[in-house]
């Protein structure tokens, strides 16, 4: 079974330093493990989250009651066996479920950071990940694998801690973010920024949420993260509840309705703020500018295994995209196999139930197990 | 198709390579001749396939694979990116064969190209005897649903190859699985052979 442990890594006399130039020490981190680690330390995957998930991969989330954001894909005798391999999956820092982020005290005011906490990167939040792996004693993890941001951070592992990682699934990602990327997240944090309540990012300490601005931006981003097709098919033009429009403003349309609910619940369990600073990382991840302008240079020593995979109606993170880092793969000789999945579901489907993504990846971890 | 699939048509490519070499399949079906191949000869292979099926079972075999189509794909291989690229009764049903060729030579120093051969006695006299498209237990589709669009003759490969600056080094009789150095057109192979398989590279 699995259990939330919260960890203090680094240290004031030992900082992470981040890529802004500033440090912080300690810091903290969130996880949870599931199965067992074996006595080799050889059977460890790591599970990397998106922008609003967090480190109840596989079991239940304290806040919303709800089963982990993929227990379909991992748990025992599932796709990823947790009675095979060891799990950690841990929040990444700026998240806001326990690991250190802008609503965590600043050591050195006493007070909430607020904006005052450090503008970190993707590659900060793998250093973090890094201190965490050392901590377990891993030398290396058998599996690196996420979706959205979380394939980001896969890819920065692959980049930055080549010997570490034996095998990858960057699943639904990109490289770097394309203007339109950062468009929508932008819209999002002006959203939020938008709010009376946020108050300068100090709402906690006045006591209130900005909870209109936050549900509004993840309004907008939940219609990225859905195709046309489907929300076609959910919703087409059906109301709510009735059965004529009633020329108002309220919900008559059963999407908007959908919609209030999605950022509505969503505020419960996230936090503004970090919405704002993982934004940012995602916006700024950019391996290719990182790396003298090549992709080629950015994965030069990695020796991994690695199965990319894209969704068909995915049009946040186009298969286009994905293919740009199959592509650089490919070019480095490496082990890399690439599946497009046919689905209506959009960006959203990497977290939602396709047999046919399990069963892929359920494939290429037990042969790729077997050649450790 | 069914026309390839017997371990001596697998024996045949095996003994084409050197061990070890780094090997493309292209239209790689479930990986049976890769996993074949690497069991054999220690080879290094990828595959590439445009089924999803088919490519779990490449996955589950361990062999890596690439979602994606000979006539759209190949481009984003760099030259010489393998020693030897194989394509076995896939160029028929391609949209460019000829662009598919070059591209296959480009990408890799050797390639081992198969085809159903047209020119084969039996077709010809059942499109004399009949009038109608051939279809036989290896050639089962009708021509209306076909997923093969350019058929050829043995000849046709050849004229090909010519026009394309393409070297043919050896042919293969699946016949009696011999290897032959490829020295010109011979007129029984045509006519004769129910399919053409040569080792071919850039002139």
């Amino acid at each position: 079974m699995s259990k939330n442990t919260i960890v203090e890594l680094a240290s004031s006399k030992n900082p992470l330093v981040l890529d802004c130039g500033k440090s912080i020490g300690p810091i903290k981190t969130a996880y949870t493990t599931y199965g067992k680690l074996n006595d080799s330390k050889s059977n460890a995957i790591l599970i990397c989250h998106a922008l609003t998930g967090d480190q109840y991969v596989a079991s239940e989330h304290p806040i919303t009651k709800k089963d982990g954001w993929w227990s379909l894909l991992i748990g025992p005798g599932k796709s990823i066996d947790t009675d095979k391999y060891f799990i950690i999956c841990p929040n990444v820092i700026g998240g806001c479920m326990g690991s250190t982020g802008p609503n965590e005290k600043n050591p050195k005011t006493g007070r909430e950071y607020g904006l005052d906490f450090p503008v970190i990167t993707i590659a900060d939040m793998v250093k973090a990940q890094k201190l965490l792996i050392d901590s377990l004693g891993i030398k290396k993890l058998f599996s690196v694998i996420g979706g959205s941001m979380g394939g980001m951070l896969v890819l920065e592992w692959l980049s930055k801690f080549p010997s570490l990682v034996f095998s990858a699934i960057p699943i639904a990602t990109t490289t770097s973010h394309s203007a339109q990327n950062i468009a929508l997240n932008e819209l999002a944090r002006q959203a939020i920024m938008a709010d009376p309540e946020w108050k300068s990012g100090n709402y906690n300490e006045h006591n209130t949420k900005p909870t209109k601005g936050l549900s509004v931006a993840r309004m907008a981003a939940h219609i990225s993260y859905l195709s046309e097709q489907s929300l076609h098919e959910k919703f087409g033009r059906n109301l709510q509840d009735k059965t004529k429009i009633e020329f108002s403003f309220d919900a008559d349309f059963q999407v908007e309705s959908y919609l209030r609910h999605q950022g509505f619940k969503f505020v419960d369990r996230f936090d503004a703020n970090s919405y704002l600073y993982i934004t940012r990382a995602m916006d700024y991840f950019d391996l290719k500018t990182d790396n003298n302008g090549s992709l080629l240079e950015a994965f030069k020593d990695t020796k991994a295994h690695i199965l990319c995979a894209s969704f068909t109606s995915d049009w946040l993170y186009p298969t286009s995209e994905n293919k740009v880092i199959t592509k650089t793969f490919n070019a480095l000789g490496l082990n890399v196999s690439f599946v497009e999945i046919d689905t209506d579901n959009g960006h959203d489907s990497f977290l939602l139930n396709e047999p046919e993504f399990f069963h892929t990846v359920e494939g290429f971890l037990d042969a790729t197990y077997k050649k450790l | 198709m069914s026309l390839f699939n017997t371990d001596k048509d697998f024996n045949v490519i095996s003994n084409m390579i050197p061990s070890g070499a780094n090997i493309i399949d292209v239209g790689c079906g479930d990986g049976s001749l890769l996993d074949y191949l690497a069991k054999k000869k220690n080879i290094n292979g990828r595959g590439l396939e445009i089924d999803q099926d088919k490519i779990r079972e490449c996955l589950a075999k361990g062999i890596a694979v690439m979602q994606g189509d000979a006539d759209i794909d190949l481009i984003d291989y760099p030259n010489k990116s393998f020693d030897y690229s194989i394509l076995t009764y896939t160029l028929q049903a391609t949209k460019k064969p000829k662009e598919v060729l070059e591209e296959l030579v480009r990408i890799s120093d050797k390639a081992i190209v198969s085809f159903p051969n047209f020119g084969y006695w039996k077709i010809r006299l059942n499109l004399l005897l009949n009038g109608t498209m051939p279809v036989s237990d290896d050639l089962s589709y009708s021509w209306y649903e076909t997923p093969n669009l350019h058929f050829c003759t043995i000849f046709d490969f050849i004229n090909l190859c010519e026009e394309s600056n393409i070297k043919i080094e050896k042919k293969c009789n699946l016949k009696n699985h011999s290897i032959e150095k490829y020295t010109k057109k011979n007129w029984f192979d045509n006519f004769l052979l129910e399919s053409g398989m040569f080792l071919i590279s850039k002139k």
